[in-house]
């Protein structure tokens, strides 16, 4: 063997890598294929033939005809029929058959298992998308020096992602224990409609965890030409795996909340796709990829503020600085559209059910959302705050720096709006010097109308940082720059204008206007997002650059921002899902399954943020044992402290203030 | 601060606008101050602008904002004053100076400082745990849940009733079909004094000739005026002569968070079964409201119903 491998050539050699990755490749995601037909309904044909309900109903007929009786049921909400063949959902009482348990309340044991398994998961699935973007960033530079610090930075961040992935899966491991010992009867139920896809699942994880491997070993081995290449393809694999994994787990989730495929009695219909396809599946997925997305930039941002507070070396600081600016840009790209994905998967939420919605936003549950809006509160602050500390490390940034002042104005008082309660927290007395339930004056604020406006004012406030941040260190010269600048001056005006103007006007029409009065708010604001930020860019291109971004010279309470931007991602992620979770009151499955353990309850709020605090603490805890494996044999980093700058002054060395 | 009115209908505008202009204000006098060698310290200026923000939302807003939102207000803009007096290093370093130099004890006025806040700190502490764990004869803060979520389905005078399909019989056009659009058109204008659109036949009440959708109008406000404006006042703002015999309050439902937030049949489903009827979700069940489907026809509760909306010039919330 020894002897053929040293006859073939370079160009062999090649060749048979890349067949042998194909293979590879084609090996891991053989699973996905061979079972689409299970996917299209229970074994049915997969494509060609008669829809699978169909088919179910003719194998129910034939089943007839042969003198078996099979019985059929409606679907709850595609409102089709189908024979009945799963078993009914089972009616739990409160035994050690049904809720078996420990000396403590098994709610909460579940609780924790999942939101660790969770955060986990949420942060392999978002940084391979991440390493996919800076890889391919780093492919598409010609600046040699840049591509070889993308990659560097591509390499750190799959790096924390291995240790991480390890213990996701430990973690989903001691999640379904917990699921199997404390909830038998709802996990075999749960298993049971599942059935199909349950082994797809683990499948998918093993495809996942194969090329993953791949591509983490193989990075060095794979680092030119054509390989490169293929490296990075693998890396989209690995992220179209990671997010066809995300989208099953999410339909039991969407299937928990607004059943499909089942009758009245839960009984399975035969069609797995309708017990997929819920009502709140695509939201959820929507709202999901996002929302991880913007939690991994948070955490690996960081992870590059506790390697920057830790460096002893200026060009340790300068690459952990860059590091965690990268992180947070890609993390408040995915923040920004986040509330949208939100508002559509609310809207879908008041479709399903009424009660649900106003559970949620009016009702038992609304005072969680007050909170919720404190931390997208926060977390837009936060940014805000980093791109302005950012400034101090551009010549000529300082230039901007004294209207920070406006912008918080204007950040405060949106935010102010944004979290004012509809349900005010007073007492009796309180309630009588009021006059009221609502305060002629902030209760206005209390809806979602002024809401809106709160939160678009502050996201157009953030773009704006933004773009002063891109100006920083430049000024654009083209000969249209008056006439940019002004037009831009006016966008943004115009924009925040109208976004104050529709708030104001949304009192005045009925709710169904008023819901689509949404549409023109945030489309002023993504454009201020997606014409003023490249307009701004194609201004400063080739515009003068009044000295070097020295990186690695910020303000430590920038790299703390960092942290508490991380910080208050993992906070709201654990408060969001126990509000989608404890939606359903005293379900297991919404009007299907009744929970009837004695936890059947929702917790008061105060518990809930205990319960929440602890998750996130215990997350910080282990990830941070995950990033101390992360300084574990790192390689020296070979990146400049400073941007070089033709004829600019050398650097000042970075300092701790 | 009552002799500068806030005017109904603008008052939250309002008082976004008072605030801007203060600032504006205070920005603009800090930079005159500056420019005559006289600028106000960072530090001082912090403390300032946050003063009066509390002292703003204090006595400036009335009725009087319950101590739970000056609170959130408090620190949402106590963050906000870090945020702007740490925007840049310059600017830090200038609000720090000042508590460094106490901690310092650079001279001997800060020395003196030093010593009173050592010795007063940990009093005002003491005294803050001490009014914590006093007991309290006040009445409890309550977390009221103003809008439960309603049922799927509620039953009325033996007939079940879909809440999320459906519809007020009385709601309808000249052809007598259901139509929203139609009935939205003839209700009164929303602006103060509450007028109505126009004087023509089709939207007067009064009109004895009126038919289809504005003659039930006037029936239910006849209904109304019999039964519910004891409690929830003529103007339906939940004042009426009965109100303060009730905490809390009868609803108001010329206020935006009421009845222009609910679907129609959510305010059937409370209008018929009454606090009595507030699931449990409707903590702490805070209406005295009768269930009025004992006293009332299915009929007469859509009809009083749409008067409501009518009146008070606000849609039912829909979902198509």
């Amino acid at each position: 063997m020894g002897r053929l491998l040293s006859c073939l050539t370079r160009k062999h050699k090649r060749f048979l890598a890349v067949a042998a990755l194909f293979a590879m490749g084609g090996m891991l995601i053989l699973p996905i294929f061979l079972s689409l037909p299970a996917l299209a309904g229970g074994g049915a044909p997969a494509a060609g033939g008669p829809p699978p309900d169909v088919v179910a109903a003719q194998e129910a007929a034939k089943g007839e005809e042969e003198g078996e009786k099979i019985e059929m049921g409606r679907d709850v909400y595609y409102k089709t029929e189908g024979p009945a063949i799963g078993m009914p959902a089972p009616k739990t009482e409160d035994n050690e058959l049904h809720y078996p348990r420990y000396n403590f309340e098994s709610r909460v044991l579940i609780w924790v298992a999942n939101q660790q398994h969770l955060y986990y998961g949420s942060f392999v699935l978002a940084v391979p998308i991440f390493c996919m973007c800076i890889e391919f960033a780093g492919m598409m530079t010609k600046d040699k020096a840049m591509a070889k610090k993308y990659d560097q930075l591509a390499y750190d961040f799959i790096k924390i992602s291995l240790t991480a992935y390890s213990l996701t899966a430990i973690l989903g491991g001691i999640l379904i224990f917990t699921f199997l010992t404390l909830y038998p009867s709802f996990f075999q139920y749960l298993s049971s409609i599942f059935r199909p896809v349950m082994h797809i699942y683990a499948l998918l994880f093993v495809a996942e965890s194969g090329t993953l491997y791949i591509y983490y070993y193989g990075w060095d081995k794979m680092k030119e030409g054509l390989l490169k290449w293929l490296h990075l393809s693998m890396s989209v694999i690995l992220n179209v795996i990671g997010t066809v994994l995300m989208f099953l787990a999410n339909s039991w989730i969407g299937f928990m909340m607004s059943p499909a495929g089942v009758d009245e009695q839960g009984r399975y219909l035969g069609n797995i796709w309708h017990v997929i396809h819920t009502a709140l599946w695509n939201p959820l997925n929507v709202h999901r990829i996002l929302g991880n997305m913007a939690f991994g930039g948070g955490v690996v941002a960081a992870y590059a503020a506790y390697r920057f507070l830790s460096a002893k070396t200026d060009e340790e600081r300068a690459h952990y600085d860059w590091m965690g600016y990268i992180a947070m840009s890609l993390g408040v790209a995915f923040l920004i559209p986040l509330p949208f994905a939100g508002y559509w998967l609310m809207r879908e939420v008041y479709a399903y059910r009424q009660q649900m919605g106003i559970t949620l936003m009016g009702g038992l549950l609304a005072w969680l959302f007050i909170i919720q809006a404190t931390m997208i509160g926060i977390l837009f602050l936060t940014t805000n705050y980093y791109l302005w500390q950012a400034l101090g490390r551009m010549t000529g940034g300082e230039r901007f720096q004294r209207y920070i002042k406006y912008l918080v104005f204007i950040l405060v008082v949106g935010l102010l709006v944004f979290i004012t309660p509809h349900t005010i927290v007073m007492t009796p007395a309180e309630l009588k010097a009021m006059g009221g339930q609502q305060h002629p004056v902030i209760g206005n604020y209390g809806v979602m109308s002024a809401k809106n406006g709160g939160i678009n004012a502050i996201i157009m406030t953030t773009i704006l940082s933004y773009i002063w941040y891109q100006r920083g260190n430049r000024i654009p010269t083209v000969k249209w720059a008056k006439f940019g600048n002004i037009f831009m001056g006016c966008f943004f005006t115009v924009a925040q204008l109208n976004n104050i103007w529709l708030a104001c006007y949304g009192y005045y029409i009925p709710a169904n206007v008023r819901i689509g009065l949404s549409v023109p708010q945030v489309a002023g604001t993504l454009s201020c997002l997606f014409f003023m930020s490249p307009l701004n860019l194609a201004m400063l291109k080739g515009g003068k650059v009044l000295g070097p971004i020295q990186w690695g010279r910020i303000p430590p309470r920038s790299q703390y921002a960092l942290i508490m931007l991380a910080t208050a991602f993992t906070w709201m992620m654990g408060l969001m899902g126990y509000i989608r979770s404890s939606v359903r009151l005293f379900w297991h499955v919404n009007e299907i399954m009744r929970d009837n353990s004695p936890w059947a309850y929702t917790h008061t709020i105060g518990f809930a943020a205990n319960v929440i605090s602890f998750n996130v603490l215990f997350f910080w805890i282990s990830i941070l044992f995950v990033f101390w494996l992360g300084t574990l044999g790192t390689k020296k980093v070979p990146v400049p402290a400073v941007e070089p700058v033709p004829g600019a002054p050398a650097p000042q060395p970075a300092v701790s203030r | 601060m009552t002799w500068l009115k806030l005017v109904e209908g603008y008052m939250p505008m309002q008082m976004i606008a008072e605030l801007t202009l203060c600032i504006l204000f205070f920005a603009a006098l800090n930079y005159m101050l500056k420019k005559a060698g006289m600028g106000i310290p960072k530090f001082w200026a912090g403390i300032g602008v946050w003063v009066f923000i509390q002292l703003y939302l204090k006595y400036r807003i009335y009725p009087p904002l319950p101590f739970s939102i000056r609170a959130i207000y408090g620190t949402v803009s106590l963050c906000g004053i870090f945020m702007w007096v740490s925007g840049s290093q310059a600017e830090w370093e200038e609000f720090r100076r000042p508590i460094l130099d106490v901690l310092d004890g650079k001279t001997p006025l800060h020395r003196a400082v030093r010593a009173v806040l050592l010795v007063a700190l940990p009093i005002g502490l003491g005294a803050f745990a001490f009014n914590s764990f006093k007991p309290s004869f006040e009445e409890p803060i309550e977390l009221r849940t103003v809008h439960p979520a309603p049922p799927a389905t509620t039953k009325v005078h033996g007939k079940t009733y879909v809440l999320q399909v459906a519809q007020n019989p009385y709601r309808v056009n000249k052809e007598g079909k259901y139509d929203q659009e139609y009935t939205n058109a003839h209700i009164t204008e929303q602006a103060m004094g509450r007028l109505m659109k126009s004087l023509g036949p089709e939207d007067n009440p009064w009109n004895p000739n009126a038919e289809g959708y504005i003659k039930y109008v006037r029936e239910g406000g006849e209904i109304f005026f019999q039964n519910c404006h004891f409690c929830h006042g003529d103007n339906l703002n939940g004042r009426g002569l009965w109100a303060y015999a009730f905490n809390p309050i009868p609803a108001n439902f010329t206020d935006a968070g009421t009845i222009a937030q609910l679907q129609e049949t959510f305010v059937f489903w409370r209008v018929a079964k009454g606090g009595i009827g507030l699931p449990g979700e409707g903590f702490p069940w805070a209406s005295v409201m009768p269930p009025w489907e004992q006293h009332l026809t299915v009929d007469e509760i859509w009809k009083v119903i749409m008067f409501e909306y009518w009146h008070t010039g606000y849609y039912p919330r829909t979902w198509d």
